[in-house]
């Protein structure tokens, strides 16, 4: 069947049919072939009949870049979804109050972005009282906490000493940073419910929470 | 210039062909007769460099300026001494700085100047110093990489990615790769005249990829169209022609030809690459992407660019963990490939390994100001009193 659809957009391509091409992919996607699957399984191989026609003398040389200048312009129905689909997880970011290091929260934050993920970054410096109004705002059910010196990391604690004075020991806060890293008792101390060691530790940690909550936070 | 000393001479030519330490010994035994001889000291200080004695480096390269204070040469080593070095990054940015006065047509210190500001805590800055590059030579992709780091640190991956792919583009080892896998060098043989290629395959194909090779895109396409007249189906000229696609900015006839390619036998690495960096100048095509180079890696095992490309591409799955392994293998491979430290870097710097990334970056732009000869260049343009 996938093969039936490329002959079709391969002849598409050639008759500068632009209309065309996107019915046969729209005629594809109807019959069940899932938007990720089309570039590879349909698009690719009109691709590679049109590198045939070329080679072979079949399409001239200014007939081939007439052809894929067509395929250009439907390029984009044919591409797997960019983003990630909205998860529908809001997550919180910061950098603890006397605090300027950015780095590993905006690197951190722009991943959980990609992922899908609600964030909202707050910024560098901020005061534990910011953290509650924001989630209280959000409704945000998971939050980190970024500190890149001891005396800030320590501090930490009283982001969830607010947490409980607002009544809500429910949000799971993580904390990252060098101190954190370099001393595993240091997050337990400040009441953090785990610690993020670099992006790829950030995004399994609220994959584990959300998958824990069923799936919502 | 003062009159130079056979020794002098000696030292120099030693150095010039790595001979570090008997370089070492005449450059001291010169220094007996000639201590005022500044290019002296400046040599001295690029054969400490060259053994990592950055103190003894710094001692020399200072010499040499105090001397002349117009010797670039003693500049560069002062400067990269320093960066090597670490923790002197105020100093770092005042040579670089001073280079940039003396020598300002010197895309080098711009980037160096950048990377120190940035080192030292002013990325404003830095970021202007890479601009200010990329202004006197837009193909300068240390700058670009720097910039795509810079990005990174302050806006996440997916801003930064852009920028790695075009630096990327701009870095000569892509291509260079790419005619390696074809098992074509620059052999110093003449560019072959299109008009007197023998009439049969072998010949044509040869010829055309030391066309390609010299850039003469349209010549070389001219012959693979004379091969393909006989064999439509011939997958190794087919994967030259996507290559000349490509190289015209036409990348879905590139894609088109390299599937050809691709089709017709799965045994031609150049095609697998070209169709893989026509994917990667696709956003959302990170996963078939990965497949590609993860298969030229495989296919060409002893090459560190297949591994650069997939960690390029791992990073744009926010695989950054598969990415480090990526690149840790192509550095592994070619300590020397700066594209690879640039590109563990930026993986480092997910996982919040700061040193370890600055400390890449550092040793990618050692390797770059070696491979492009930089301080031998300085030295020939000092001496001769002529600009490069």
């Amino acid at each position: 069947m996938a093969d039936d659809y490329s002959l079709k957009l391969f002849r598409a391509f050639v008759d500068h049919d632009p209309s065309r091409a996107i019915d046969v992919i729209s005629a594809a996607k109807n019959a069940g072939v899932y938007q990720s699957q089309i570039f590879d399984q349909i698009y690719a191989p009109a691709l590679s009949l049109l590198g045939g026609a070329w080679a072979s003398g079949a399409v001239d040389e200014y007939a081939f870049t007439q052809s894929s200048v067509v395929a250009e312009k439907v390029i984009s129905f044919a591409l797997p979804p960019m983003k990630a689909d909205d998860t529908g997880v809001t997550v919180l970011m910061g950098t603890m109050h006397h605090d300027h290091h950015s780095i590993d929260k905006t690197i951190a934050s722009a991943a959980l972005k990609e992922a899908g993920h609600r964030v909202i970054d707050l910024g560098v410096d901020v005061r534990p009282a910011d953290f509650l109004a924001r989630a209280e705002e959000t409704d945000a059910g998971i939050v980190f906490v970024f500190a890149s010196m001891s005396s800030t990391a320590a501090s930490v604690s009283r982001v969830r000493e607010m947490f409980q004075a607002g009544n809500r020991e429910d949000v799971v806060i993580f904390v990252g940073g060098g101190p954190f890293v370099a001393d595993a008792d240091l997050a337990r101390a400040v009441g953090a419910n785990g610690v993020s060691r670099g992006v790829e530790s950030a995004m399994r940690l609220v994959d584990r929470v959300t998958a824990a909550a069923g799936g919502e936070r | 210039m003062a009159h130079r000393s056979p020794a002098s001479l000696l030292g120099e030519t030693l150095a010039r062909e790595g001979r570090v330490a008997p370089a070492v010994e005449a450059c001291y035994e010169a220094l007996a007769s000639q201590e005022q001889d500044p290019l002296l000291h400046a040599v001295l200080a690029h054969l400490f460099l060259a053994d990592g004695f950055y103190d003894e480096a710094i001692v020399s390269a200072s010499r040499a300026i105090e001397l002349d204070p117009d010797c670039a040469p003693a500049y560069l080593a002062l400067g990269l001494a320093y960066d090597r070095r670490g923790g002197l990054w105020d100093q770092s940015i005042l040579v670089w700085q001073e280079l940039a006065e003396v020598r300002p047509d010197l895309v080098i210190a711009r980037v160096q100047l950048g990377e120190a500001l940035f080192a030292a805590g002013f990325p404003d800055e830095a970021i202007e110093a890479w601009k200010a590059a990329l202004q006197l030579d837009s193909g300068a992709s240390r700058a670009m990489y720097d910039l795509a780091v810079a990005a990174l640190m302050r806006e996440g991956v997916a801003t930064a990615l852009p920028g790695f792919r075009r630096a990327g583009e701009l870095d000569p080892s892509q291509d260079a790769f790419f005619f390696s896998l074809s098992g074509v060098s620059d052999d110093g043989v003449p560019v072959p005249d299109p008009a007197v290629v023998p009439e049969d395959r072998d010949a044509r194909l040869s010829a055309a990829y030391a066309l390609a090779f010299r850039e003469e895109y349209f010549s070389a396409a001219e012959l693979i169209r004379e091969i393909l007249v006989g064999n439509s189906q011939d997958a190794e000229a087919l994967a030259l022609a996507s290559f000349l696609y490509l190289k015209q900015e036409a990348v879905n006839e590139a894609m088109a030809v390299a599937l050809r390619s691709l089709t017709l036998s799965t045994k031609t690495p150049a095609a697998v690459y070209v169709l893989g960096v026509s994917f990667a100048r696709r956003q959302g095509l990170g996963h078939s992407t990965a497949r590609v180079f993860s298969a030229l890696a495989k296919a060409a095992p002893e090459h560190p660019m297949p591994r650069v490309l997939l960690g390029e591409s791992l990073l744009s799955l926010q695989r950054f963990s598969d990415a480090k392994t990526a690149f840790l293998l192509a550095v592994k491979l070619d300590p020397t490939c700066v594209r690879a430290r640039f590109g563990l870097a930026a993986a480092l710097l997910t996982q919040g390994e700061y040193a370890a990334a600055q400390w890449e970056i550092r040793r990618a732009a050692y390797h770059d100001t070696r491979r492009q000869g930089l301080f031998w260049r300085l030295v020939d343009g000092y001496t001769e009193g002529r600009s490069i």
